[in-house]
């Protein structure tokens, strides 16, 4: 056996980091780096201070992160069920079954928002039954609202958290569940002491997926929340192509990476944290 | 050997007219909007005059603005086309130069709002358009005459308006003050008027598009529409008609300058005297790609019905001073957003 040359790995990913480096850090880094300072102006949080100083952008940017939660949470409520059933189907189904549900992603987002407005609109669909049931005595507003943006979000985001479930399920040991229920653990006792516990990690990665998705999302928020409505992308779009305001869009673009990071970070805790919590109840 | 000789010459002659055909490009900043008829009635045909290449370069206005801020000091386009208020943002960072309208023999032929619009001759127009009223002719929208009928409580929940990041809703945020006895400074009236009918406007469109749809799923009675719409608008099927309101339609200027420092400022002001000129702003026209700003313009009849054109539309045009929107746009905004924001 030949012994590795050390130094050879890291001279056959130059070309990759050097272009990554060259294309994609040092942007990103110029462009974080203007929130922190502009023209010749000096190095500090003064922007961050100003551009929180406004109620309006602590609403948009509050509402941003909630609405993003709430979808994310809906994702992994409806994603797991859907993630069971799909593992459990014959592998010839599973293919068909889980192109159907990427299919959203591959619709042009133009039109897959545009057909929100054929639902929700006044003379939408859902209106249309809710006036037609007598439910309601006139259409509702259902567009434009904080609820549109979050169905829109989640319609949008659900196959990727259903995609990383289902991956995260495949790997899981056909057997274990069977074990756990053959040592007297209910249905329920053997889901969530066993199935959730080792698969959090698809649960993390699409949690991370959806919230990202959900707060970087521009389409979306625009034509289904407009401008009563503001999330950080659309207030970040606004900021640069009609304010002229880069310092607040640097700190927009700060904001939203600083939050996803924290929360990819807290999703992983939580998750090492109760597999410590687990393992120790065991032992 | 001698017949090797006498060929030199051709040879020579030959390298030197494509050296000169490699030489000459003019690079067109523009909306990127019909490039397909622009190419066939005014860049292609100007090729062949000029013996040079037309390159474009689109984007949103923004993005030219900041690109051709960046390369202030080695400039790379020559023409820049941009909303007025945009074109003296522009010049007033010092990235244009004068025009000299002894190269420019069509000027006199233009409107004289569309001569020297920035007052530095610094830009021409080179098209308008009008912000008027679009309206249901079978609802109780029918009525509407006047941009003060928007705050009619029957349109309540199908009246719509256009966000203030557009140009569209910066007409709207004008005519607003302006009919209501505001000052046109601050536009406090106008943004207080509208808080006042928020609650009845579904949402402030931000897309041409948005717009067009909502009319055509019959979520909208009545918006302030840029006229450059009208024909897609028309073709929703929907009984609409288009409303010049009382008090004029707000008048939208796209401006046509030369960048500073551009090498080819020759063939940029003989690309925008031939833009200018009443045969192209015709061709223009009539393909309903620009409303023409040359008075000697002749569209048909059937082009002149979706555009900007007539007396009547062209008498109605009321202007916002662009020094007004480069001053206080950020503020308007700031305040627009806290209507909206606000219960």
């Amino acid at each position: 056996m030949t012994a590795a040359r050390p130094g050879l790995p890291w001279w056959l990913m130059a070309p990759a980091v050097a272009f990554v480096a060259a294309f994609f850090l040092a942007p990103v880094a110029a462009l974080l780096l203007g929130a922190f300072r502009v023209d010749d102006g000096p190095w500090g949080l003064q922007h961050f201070t100003a551009f929180f100083a406004e109620p309006l952008n602590r609403d948009v940017y509050w509402r941003t992160v909630r609405l993003a939660c709430l979808a994310t949470l809906a994702a992994a409520v409806l994603g797991y069920p859907a993630a069971l059933a799909i593992v459990r189907l014959p592998a010839r189904w599973r293919g068909l079954v889980t192109g159907l549900v990427i299919l959203p992603l591959m619709v042009s987002p133009i039109a897959r928002t545009y057909a929100w407005i054929v639902l929700l609109g006044r003379n939408g669909l859902v209106n249309s039954a809710l006036v037609g049931s007598g439910a309601v005595q006139a259409p509702v507003p259902l567009l434009y609202t904080e609820a549109a943006v979050c169905v829109g979000l989640l319609q949008l985001m659900l196959p990727l958290m259903l995609v990383s479930l289902v991956s995260a399920l495949e790997n899981l040991p056909a057997d274990v569940e069977h074990a756990a229920r053959s040592l007297g653990a209910t249905p329920l006792q053997a889901f969530f002491k066993v199935t959730l516990p080792l698969t959090q990690e698809g649960l993390v990665l699409g949690g991370t997926l959806v919230f990202t998705g959900c707060v970087t999302a521009y389409i979306t928020p625009a034509l289904l929340g407009g401008a009563k409505v503001l999330m950080l992308e659309t207030l970040l779009y606004q900021k640069v192509n009609s304010g002229g305001d880069l310092p607040a869009a640097s700190v927009i673009a700060v904001l939203l990476l600083a939050t996803t990071v924290l929360l990819n970070q807290l999703l992983r805790r939580a998750s090492a944290a109760r597999r410590t919590r687990t393992t120790v109840a065991h032992a | 050997m001698r017949r090797l000789r006498s060929l030199i010459p051709i040879l020579l002659s030959l390298c030197a007219l494509g050296a000169s055909a490699q030489q000459r490009s003019l690079v067109v900043s523009g909306f990127g909007l019909n490039t397909d008829l622009l190419k066939k009635h005014l860049y292609t045909p100007f090729e062949a005059r000029c013996q040079c290449k037309v390159v474009l370069e689109s984007g949103t206005a923004a993005d030219r603005l900041a690109k051709l801020e960046a390369r202030k000091a080695n400039p790379v386009v020559d023409v820049f086309q941009a909303s007025d208020f945009i074109a003296l943002e522009a010049s007033s960072k010092g990235l244009l130069q004068p025009l000299d309208y002894a190269q420019l023999k069509n000027a006199d032929q233009l409107y004289d709002f569309a001569r020297d619009p920035l007052r530095n001759q610094q830009a021409v127009g080179g098209t308008v358009y009008a912000v008027g009223l679009v309206v249901r002719t079978d609802k109780p929208s029918a009525s509407i005459a006047s941009w003060k009928d928007l705050w009619k409580p029957e349109l309540k929940g199908q009246l719509l308006l256009a966000n203030l990041s557009t140009t569209t809703g910066t007409a709207q945020l004008f005519m607003a003050d302006r009919v209501w006895g505001g000052l046109q400074g601050d536009m406090a009236t106008g943004m207080a008027k509208i808080a006042e009918v928020k609650a009845s406007v579904p949402t402030f469109y931000t897309q041409t598009a948005q717009m067009t749809a909502l009319f055509a799923q019959d979520e909208a009675w009545a918006a302030p529409v840029g006229r450059f719409a009208w024909l897609n608008l028309k073709k929703t099927g929907k009984p609409l008609k288009w409303v010049l309101p009382k008090e004029g339609q707000v008048g939208m200027l796209n401006t046509l300058s030369v960048v500073k420092g551009s090498r080819n400022a020759d063939l940029a002001h003989q690309l925008i005297d031939f833009w200018l000129s009443a045969a192209v702003q015709t061709a223009l026209a009539n393909d309903l790609v620009d409303s023409p700003v040359n008075r000697n313009a002749r569209p048909t009849p059937e082009a002149a019905a979706s555009l900007t054109w007539g007396s009547e539309q062209i008498g109605s045009l009321v202007f916002i001073k662009p020094e007004l929107i480069v001053r206080e746009r950020a503020g308007w905004l700031t305040a627009w957003n806290r209507v909206l924001a606000g219960k």
